[in-house]
């Protein structure tokens, strides 16, 4: 509003504002700092610490095998994301688990930097293994994350039993409006990397290996640019609504072992999360001229610090007591982060590593375009929990539209010379 | 140079500023503004330096004429200089791209405390004064232009829910009657209402009710669609009585059961929006919110999902925008003349457009929304939608600043 703009308390604001970019840069430096005294493998696992890990080195690398859970999760995110999931079209037991070994030895290669096999073979008539479209681009940071949907723990492959304890499909959300075609899944392939066509490679190859072998076909997909979810170390990035997005989200490792990773079961599942995804749209040009103070009122936050509405620095506590001299809450009831808060679902956290997409022009001639909202965490009910109140009365729903789903188990990481989930077929 | 300083001193300052005038900059320096054929001259720069810088080379001016000389050398993101009183925008230039020629603005001023404000710049608001005698009592006029048009704004949203209580009974009797054919026909004319003053009820929570709860949101209770529904709270309203006539296809117990709600709480919203008042930025803001409508469950093809009645839904956004922006016109008018004249523009442009839409055959008068039309004229329906959706975007802070 510009009555605000235009108030007496205008100036300040600008200058606390500049203050509190440079009280935040020399932030992120002092904690980079004692991180990289703390994590000596930082360098290793391919965190700039010197940057708070975002600046891009395109030959870092991560490591497939070997840690308890899949990278991809804890990963501080990186800036690019193609993630597809898959139709299972064989109904053979041995032909899933030949897929997950195939996919395993394949993705342990992709993350080093590797081709998957010949790009040119010598033979003029064979056709290339790898499609070569990575080809000197470096590891840059990739990461493939494989999820296991609701039909992998069935009786036709004999599973059924090995079904982790709380994978079901999500229950029916309020405000859903999800698309057949963009939901749903057998598999999933989280791809995230700092170079895009270094994820879509990654992809495109898997699917190959997929369709090769007969037993899965490619469903639905969505190529992610700009990470919208902070990980440890990283400044909070913004959605395509210009404003901060997971700002509380979970950092530190006892949040993670809290409320990410699956403790319980059997081995095998051990370290393991469940992912849900959702595909939201945003109502891009609607957003675009809607008033400064709605759009704060809808995040109950301030759009450019990302301060909540009762504070001035992104990191404030938010007070959700405070009202106004009519005696409104500051942050009003139906403001996304109010609903979206831990304080508002008994403590409650997941962990989000969404990124923001765009799928070009619709046939309105609209900006097609929103957020991939991915989710982990060790109970799906704690996703539904949450989006239960948002689907319900978040003020952002006028703005957006939850147009995809799905949910799947993410095993742990195999160790070298296994292969992802081999403990199921036991 | 010993030489020059005592002999032509004035010259010096003045070649000074001439050649170099970013820096006396900075700061309301007192710089008094030089009289030339009776105005007096005050030039603003904009550049781009820190992101967006506003230097205004004289602070202070001589009651009287003033011409303002705004040239944009390089900031890309300052496109607007304004003059304030207190909140109330005296004058101000707009479109002011790097590369276009300078231009100029004369305002008689009488003496006081102004501002200079260019939104987008590192420091948005200056201060500048002008001595002299006061302008004589500001009349207050488009303040009090703008406080009628929400007060005939106010007494037509209490005429559309009045008529909107009209055609609900209409359609209840013949629910009641459990004539299908008659309630098929009413439903569209029951309909408009609502999406004209949407905007100003939007969010109604009724007492006794949390904010979250849509069991008490009046919005929800009477225009929710299925995209957004609350599987506790299940399905009421307008909405679900299409989907019974439309899609079922037959008028149930439960059929008249949401029509007798619905009129009740159709009851409630003609009493509650008489209770309402509105700030002239509410007008402004209430019809772009309306535009939102318009693109975001009208050009979709999601509000009338059964009947396809969505047309009708569109006439009444534009419509209700319209009126709001109608009753906001007066003052806006003294505020900004161009902008009032484009959204003005952008509104014809749109009623022309629904014009060709019109079908009297049709109950409500619109052709029916069906995926053909939707295939072939949504992209156009959203674009003029789009164009009358920016320039109206920015009525809010023009009225909003008149104190």
């Amino acid at each position: 509003m510009p009555r605000d703009k235009l108030g007496a308390e205008s100036p300040d604001i600008h200058v606390s504002r500049r203050g509190l970019l440079v009280r935040a840069a020399v932030g992120t430096l002092t904690a980079s700092v004692s991180a990289s005294a703390a994590l000596t493998a930082a360098h290793a696992t391919g965190v700039d610490t010197a940057s708070g890990g975002d600046i891009v080195d395109l030959t870092q690398g991560h490591a497939f095998y070997g840690n308890a859970q899949q990278a991809g999760i804890s990963t501080s995110p990186q800036r690019f994301t193609f993630y597809m999931t898959f139709d299972l079209t064989s109904p053979l037991r041995s032909d899933l688990q030949v897929l997950l070994a195939r996919w395993s030895a394949a993705i342990a290669q992709l993350m080093k930097g590797e081709t998957i096999g010949q790009v040119e073979p010598k033979g003029d008539s064979q056709v290339g293994f790898d499609t070569g479209e990575a080809l000197n681009l470096g590891p840059a940071s990739l990461t493939v994350t494989v999820g296991l949907g609701p039909k992998v723990f069935t009786d036709t492959y004999g599973l059924a039993d090995k079904k982790p304890a709380l994978m079901r499909a999500l229950i029916q959300l309020p405000s859903d409006a999800l698309v057949a075609g963009i939901s749903g899944g057998d598999l999933s392939v989280q791809a995230c990397a700092d170079d895009p066509q270094v994820a879509y490679h990654a992809v495109r190859d898997l699917a190959r290996i997929a369709k090769d072998s007969g037993t899965a076909a490619t469903r639905w997909t969505v190529m992610g640019f700009g990470r919208a979810s902070a990980g440890k170390g990283q400044a909070t990035p913004r959605n395509l609504l210009g404003f901060k997005d997971g700002t509380r989200n979970i950092r530190d490792d006892a949040e993670f072992e809290k409320f990410v990773w699956v403790k319980g079961g059997p081995a095998w599942q051990r370290y393991g999360s469940y992912q849900v995804v959702r595909k939201i749209q945003m109502h891009i040009e609607n957003w675009d001229t809607d008033r400064v103070s709605d759009q704060n009122n809808v995040f109950g936050r301030h759009k450019v610090s990302g301060a909540p509405l009762t504070g001035t620095h992104e990191f404030d506590t938010p007070d959700f007591h405070k009202r106004d001299a009519k005696g409104d809450p500051v942050i009003p009831f139906t403001a996304h982060m109010r609903l979206a808060a831990h304080e508002t679902h008994g403590g409650i956290k997941i962990l989000r590593r969404g990124y923001n997409y765009t799928d070009g022009i619709n046939q309105f001639g609209l900006l097609d375009a929103g957020l991939l909202f991915l989710s982990y965490q060790n109970d799906p009910a704690h996703f539904e929990t949450l989006q239960s109140s948002l689907g319900a009365s978040d003020a952002l729903n006028e703005y957006i539209s939850h147009i995809g789903s799905g949910i799947f188990f993410v095993p742990p990481a195999p160790q070298e010379g296994s292969y992802l989930a081999e403990g199921m077929f036991d | 140079m010993s030489r020059i300083l005592p002999t032509r001193p004035l010259f010096t300052l003045a070649a000074l500023l001439a050649v170099a005038p970013g820096a006396y900059a900075a700061a309301n320096d007192g710089t008094m503004a030089p009289v030339k054929g009776g105005a007096s001259q005050v030039h603003i720069t904009l550049t781009g330096d820190n992101g967006g810088t506003c230097i205004v080379h004289q602070t202070v001016a001589k009651a009287g004429p003033v011409t303002f000389i705004v040239t944009n050398k390089t900031a890309t993101a300052i496109n607007e200089v304004e003059l304030l009183s207190g909140n109330r925008i005296v004058g101000e230039k707009e479109n002011l791209a790097p590369g276009l020629p300078t231009t100029s603005l004369t305002l008689t001023l009488g003496g006081g405390a102004y501002q200079i404000y260019c939104p987008g710049a590192t420091k948005e608001l200056q201060a500048f004064t002008v001595t002299g005698q006061a302008a004589p009592q500001a009349t207050g006029s488009t303040a009090a232009l703008l406080t009628a048009g929400t007060q005939g704004y106010a007494a037509y949203v209490n005429s559309v829910t009045d008529a909107m209580l009209t055609a609900t009974n209409r359609l209840k009797a013949d629910i009641d009657a459990g004539d299908l054919a008659k309630a098929r026909a009413e439903y569209p004319l029951a309909r408009p209402f609502y999406e004209r003053i949407e905007a100003d009820v939007d969010g109604f929570v009724m007492p006794g009710f949390k904010a979250t709860d849509n069991a008490g949101n009046l919005d929800y209770l009477v225009d929710m669609r299925q995209s957004a529904l609350d599987p506790k709270v299940g399905w009421h309203g307008q909405h679900a009585i299409e989907r019974d006539l439309f899609q079922n296809g037959k008028i149930t117990d439960q059929t008249k059961q949401l029509a007798a709600e619905l009129q009740k709480n159709v009851e409630l919203l003609d009493k509650v929006v008489r209770t309402l008042t509105y700030k002239p930025e509410d007008l402004a803001n209430g019809a772009a919110d309306l535009l939102e409508e318009v693109q975001s469950t009208k050009i979709t093809g999601e509000e009338e999902a059964f009947s396809h009645f969505d047309l009708i839904d569109f006439a009444g956004n534009v419509e209700g925008a319209e009126q709001a922006f109608a009753y906001l016109a007066p003052g806006m008018t003294k505020i900004d003349p161009d902008l009032t004249a484009r959204v003005n523009a952008e509104f014809a442009k749109v009623d022309a457009m629904l014009d060709t839409y019109r079908d009297p055959s049709v109950p409500g008068g619109f052709k029916m929304y069906t995926a053909e039309l939707k295939a072939s004229d949504g992209a156009k329906l959203s674009k003029a939608i789009q164009a009358l959706q920016e320039p109206l975007s920015k009525v809010g802070a023009k009225v909003a600043t008149v104190s």
